[in-house]
């Protein structure tokens, strides 16, 4: 059993704060727990946020999302609003995440605090440009999520409450398609790509590459997305996708464990970095109508 | 830490460990457990689901799910669907197409089977078999196969749709 003196329960996020600061000694916070009870660390009080008003998904009229730390994998892989934002990226990676049960209370914020290199979520949020808003006793601090990974394990938060993850209206728009890797179904993912793009008269814009479960952290794959980013779609050849592959292989730093071998990931990171930027770019013609593409 | 929970719509308090698991306090844990003998103790990571309640009326694994987090919420276990129909039916339908074996899995699945079907029958919807596995993608079965428990749950959502059809207005999507 997890050897806790003291359960508390945090009634908004500032108080949450305030009992993690209250100590005496070390405390971590809790949502789901799927992942805590797993490893249970060695700490002295929890501070469980379930009833701190951070479990919703509120849209703006503008189409930005903000999705509350708390909300469980269930509710964003069923949500209208998730649904339909970016062709449903971020619901498909949290219908992918453990199982039905897990899924009920496990949460987008838990996820992404656990900072494990194959965090299920975090590819895609990095493709879509999520900005954690994190929150101090006394100070508030939105960053990009690129910067919120500091190692396997390791956040820049210490002490302080992820409160949610905002995404802006502008990636609702892009093409957006990821595939994982696994042994099995239910098993951490061997690799993970997500690609997310804009194309604009028949030219590509915006371009994000993130990669899963390759790396100490989760990270975007910069020197693969300067290949295509500004292309003309027609100057896109099958060749060109597989040299931006190479480059993002190269980019990775996968190790080995009993799952692959880092060899493995690293030509895996090649190949679906290959598919899933050929698909973004072929999906669903329709879309560009309104962009004026000839 | 005192802990105010509806365990099977009877308000409860339960007084356990800050650290203890949902599932110990259901089973056999603390200075008061509450002796819900169907939550199953399995493999205590959330992967088997021999373990899986209700919480607010959603299925989780008790075992990864802190006893404090249901502080103020609502627990069914199976003990607490004893008389509901639904429940019944389904319990009869597992025997009757043969999904129960050794029967260490059978209260998950049938949380899981449960949950699945009252929610398809509030939408209106029958569940096809895709969803009926994805339903049960938490319950670890050695035994059956799970070929045997789909057809239970099969024969289940088709009676039910059955009995809408005949009752129209209940349940059904108004057009």
């Amino acid at each position: 059993m997890w050897d806790l003196k003291e359960y508390r329960i945090a009634g908004s996020a500032g108080e949450a704060v305030a009992m993690m600061r209250r100590g005496p000694g070390k405390g971590v916070y809790i949502a789901g727990g799927t992942d805590l009870f797993l490893f249970p660390p060695t700490c002295d009080y929890v501070v469980d946020i379930n009833h701190a008003g951070l479990s919703d998904i509120v849209g703006s009229p503008d189409g930005d999302l903000f999705i509350g730390a708390a909300t469980t994998l269930h509710d964003l892989a069923t949500n209208p609003l998730v649904n339909r934002f970016a062709g449903g990226l971020l619901s498909e990676a949290a219908a992918h995440c453990g199982n039905r049960p897990v899924r009920s209370t496990a949460t987008i914020g838990g996820n992404l605090c656990n900072a494990l290199p194959s965090a299920d979520l975090a590819p895609a949020l990095l493709a879509l440009d999520a900005v954690c808003y994190i929150a101090d006793e006394d100070s508030q601090e939105s960053l990009p999520l690129e910067d919120f990974f500091t190692g396997p394990r390791k956040t820049v938060l210490d002490g302080r409450l992820l409160v949610g993850i905002a995404l802006s209206a502008e990636a609702a728009k892009r093409r957006a398609l990821a595939r994982r890797l696994t042994r099995s179904a239910e098993d951490i993912a061997l690799v993970q790509v997500a690609v997310a793009l804009e194309v604009i008269d028949g030219r590509v814009g915006a371009v994000r590459i993130a990669l899963g479960s390759v790396a100490p952290v989760p990270m975007r794959a910069m020197l693969a997305e300067a290949q295509i980013e500004g292309e003309l779609l027609s100057d896109l050849t099958p060749d060109r996708l597989a040299d931006a592959g190479l480059i993002a292989a190269s980019e990775c730093d996968p190790i080995d464990d009993h799952r692959a071998s880092a060899e493995y990931r690293r030509e895996m990171v090649g190949v679906l970095t290959r598919r899933v930027l050929a698909s973004a770019l072929a999906w669903n013609p329709s879309d560009d109508k309104e962009g004026g593409a000839a | 830490m005192k802990i105010d929970v509806r365990l099977n719509g009877r308000d409860t308090a339960w007084e356990a460990p800050a650290g203890a698991t949902l599932l110990a306090v259901l089973r056999d844990g603390g200075p008061n457990p509450a002796r819900m003998i169907s939550v199953k103790r399995g493999c205590e990571t959330g992967d088997c689901g021999a373990c899986t309640v209700l919480l607010d009326g959603q299925p989780v694994n008790s075992c990864v799910v802190a006893a404090g987090r249901a502080h103020g919420h609502e627990v069914t276990t199976l003990e607490g669907l004893a008389a509901d129909p639904l429940m019944i039916s389904l319990q009869k339908a597992l025997v009757d197409h043969a999904g129960v074996q050794c029967g260490y899995c059978s209260p998950g699945m049938l949380i899981s089977l449960y949950h699945l079907l009252r929610e398809c029958r509030a939408a209106g919807v029958r569940p096809d078999d895709h969803a009926i596995r994805e339903a049960l993608s938490g319950n670890l079965c050695r035994c059956t196969g799970y070929v045997k428990p789909v057809a239970a749950a099969a024969a289940v959502a088709a009676a039910l749709e059955a009995v809408q059809a005949a009752a129209p207005g209940k349940g059904t999507v108004a057009s």
